[in-house]
């Protein structure tokens, strides 16, 4: 059986905007699903440890002063190393379109720009919340 | 119906030529009629309640001759990368146009932490200009002269008393007398306990600094306005026009309160404060917002702090469109959306007007946008003859009922903030951030729900575009590690007995308690070529607070 799909959301670097964070976690939560938020000014080394430490189903960082890139790949490299690759992470903020194929790359699986409505980022998540646990678990039939 | 409308839906036309008007409410939820006539108005009086322009209670406006006075101050808010960078775009500002300038540092500025912290490293320069000290303020402003050119430092925490001291060092430096400087500095330090960099900034300490700016500035730097009400980032968290002007004006009273307690006379100094407002994209709204705000603030300055300089009473205030209103997707757009808010701007009387970019919910502006945004207020300025008279939407049924209502709204929130013991009290009680918080929620819903169209977001959709129009702006890679290097480099090139020195005597001032004026003694140390941050970081330790803000660094031996 799936569990409740569990979230951890963070806003990594020195970047001081929260509301929108905010509010998806609260648009989360709405939905259904477990979110642990961890607040504003996180290292990416802390929010790989949380992220393994809670066995979240998602990563959700938050950027809106340009750091996407370099903490994006910071937070995928150290889940990597410690072999928590399997836990999807997602971005949502301030970023220009042109950088999406290069988040994709990376290995971020979904972006959320401003305007994004809440139906959307809840499907989004709970689709790869869902592919995630069946990886981890195997295939429930 | 659903929320969601697309252009695609069968019987689309039809719908689309019998639709209605949606939403009759306005963005702060505020009902309206379907038309204002005479008696809506009936209880006005015109000298009591309005006034000329530039007569109590200025609701009219702050000057009789408005714009034929003086324009406003055409602004576009500039920081990237390092100091020179920013030099370069703000001399292709001034060739562009501008009649004042205006400066945003980034993250690590803002946390008055140095480009070498270990923490700045992927910071430095994006979203703002790095400055860590004396050295970076000499290449912000080479070739520029700063006696003839109208500042604004968009700096709100601790940075501000920072930025004035290295300033005032720097102006010293060239032999130019300080009260020869012309500008703003945001000094809004209360506002940072609920805008992301709290933690930066604590809330007693960041009083004392805004007092004491606001005092350096009345005995030193006369023509310098000594802090703005910082309205404009609340309302971007998501307030409402009510609760901005509410909120903003608590704390402007706030400073007020702590300026008299250092011993000031409220005439001294009220005249050089100043309000940063937001012009979000309700057009009548905004503008009676704006109004409203005009004609409280005289009151609570003549009743309730007692003051007799009409200049005291004056409500003058920057705009910056608002960033908030502005989405990726479609993103010319918004240049209509920010022409028509800076339009709201021109018509309520603004003093100094920023453009937002087109690109602002996207990255830093380019040259190109930023420019977009910059003729976009002189069209307004020279061709559409919006600026020709003061207050034209003065005397309207609907702009005057939407005036009255937002006031009393507002009016309302002051109150229950006072019940609270102010808004110093309010703020630290959590409640301010609750308010906002809720409020955010509150907008989100509406689009949600679809009660609130916004054109490209919830409604006439398309497809992601791929790229921005006019291409983006990006820090090149390693911006970070160079600004860093140069700091490292300072370290070593300065004369580093001279440094301790003045950062003893700093250390040795601020024990002296809250009376005791910063400013003299960060000058001193601006000029050693002292880092922002371990001037600040002295100051925090003599406060009670750690050296580093971000916990990492140990403070240096004295």
């Amino acid at each position: 059986m799936m569990r409740r799909t569990k979230i951890l959301l963070a806003k990594v670097g020195l970047d001081g905007h929260d509301r929108g964070v905010k509010v998806v976690a609260q648009a989360l939560k709405s939905a259904g699903m477990e979110v642990v938020y961890l607040g504003i000014h996180q290292t990416s080394e802390a929010i790989v440890e949380t992220a393994v430490q809670e066995d979240v189903d998602v990563v959700g960082l938050s950027s809106l002063a340009g750091g996407h890139l370099v903490y994006a790949q910071q937070v995928l490299s150290l889940l990597r190393e410690r072999g928590a690759d399997r836990v999807p992470v997602v971005l949502g903020g301030t970023f220009p379109f042109e950088d999406i194929p290069r988040l994709e790359a990376m290995g971020i699986r979904a972006v959320f720009p401003p305007g994004t409505l809440a139906t959307e980022l809840v499907g989004k998540i709970e689709e790869l919340a869902r592919s995630a646990q069946q990886e981890s678990f195997g295939n429930p039939e | 119906m659903s929320a969601v409308r697309r252009h695609d839906e069968g019987d689309d036309l039809l719908r689309a030529y019998f639709e209605r008007l949606g939403s009759p409410t306005t963005w702060s939820g505020l009902a309206t009629k379907s038309f204002y006539g005479s008696d809506d108005l009936r209880n006005l009086d015109y000298r009591r309640d309005l006034g000329d322009p530039g007569d109590f209670p200025y609701a009219r406006g702050v000057h009789a001759d408005m714009y034929r006075g003086r324009l406003w101050t055409r602004r576009e808010v500039c920081g990237f990368g390092s100091a020179r960078d920013t030099n370069q775009r703000l001399r292709f500002q001034i060739a562009q146009g501008v009649s004042g300038l205006s400066v945003i540092n980034d993250n690590n500025g803002s946390l008055t932490i140095d480009a070498d912290h270990p923490m700045a490293v992927a910071e430095g320069g994006v979203q703002g200009v790095s400055l860590s000290s004396l050295r970076d303020m000499e290449d912000l402003f080479e070739e520029i002269p700063i006696d003839k050119v109208s500042v604004a430092f968009d700096l709100s925490g601790l940075d501000s008393i920072l930025w004035m001291a290295i300033y005032a060092a720097m102006a010293e430096k060239r032999g130019l007398e300080l009260a020869a400087l012309r500008g703003t500095v945001q000094n809004d330090t209360l506002h940072f306990q609920f805008c992301g960099y709290g933690n930066s900034c604590p809330l007693e300490l960041g009083l004392k600094s805004s007092v004491d700016i606001i005092e350096f500035c009345t005995r030193r730097m006369p023509l310098w306005y000594t802090g703005n009400a910082n309205l404009y980032d609340m309302r971007e968290n998501g307030i409402d026009a009510p609760q901005e002007i509410a909120f903003g004006l608590s704390l402007a009273s706030a400073y007020v309160e702590k300026a008299i307690e250092r011993g000031l006379n409220v005439d001294e100094f009220a005249p050089r404060r100043a309000f940063y407002c937001s012009c979000h994209v309700d057009f009548f709204e905004e503008v009676a917002k704006l109004r409203a705000a005009r004609r409280m603030w005289a009151h609570l300055m003549r009743e309730r702090f007692g003051a007799k300089d009409p200049r005291s009473w004056q409500f003058r205030f920057g705009v910056h469109t608002a960033g908030v209103s502005l989405y990726p997707h479609q993103p010319l757009n918004n240049a209509i959306r920010v022409a028509y808010e800076a339009m709201v701007a021109v018509l309520a009387g603004a003093q100094s007007i920023h453009c937002c970019s087109y690109d602002e919910p996207i990255g830093l502006p380019t040259e190109t946008s930023q420019t977009l945004a910059l003729r976009t207020q002189q069209i307004l300025a020279y061709e559409t003859g919006a600026a020709r008279v003061a207050d034209p939407l003065g005397g309207s049924w609907y702009v005057e009922s939407l005036t009255n209502q937002i006031e009393e709204q507002a009016l309302k929130i002051m109150g229950e903030i006072e019940q609270k013991g102010g808004m110093v009290a309010a703020i630290k009680s959590g409640w301010v951030l609750q308010e906002i918080e809720s409020a955010a929620l509150r907008r989100q819903t509406e689009i949600e729900t679809g009660e609130k169209i916004v054109v490209g977001v919830n409604a006439f959709r398309a497809e992601r575009e791929a790229s921005t129009p006019g291409g983006i702006h990006e820090s090149p890679p390693g911006q970070g590690e160079v600004l860093a290097a140069a700091v490292r480099e300072l370290r070593r090139s300065r004369d580093n007995r001279r440094v301790a020195e003045a950062l003893r005597h700093l250390h040795a001032q601020a024990l002296g308690g809250e009376r005791v004026n910063l400013i003299p003694p960060l000058i001193e140390a601006a000029r050693s070529y002292a880092t922002t941050g371990e001037m600040m970081g002295t100051v925090r330790v003599a406060y009670g607070q750690p050296y580093d803000p971000m916990g990492v660094l140990a403070p240096p031996r004295f």
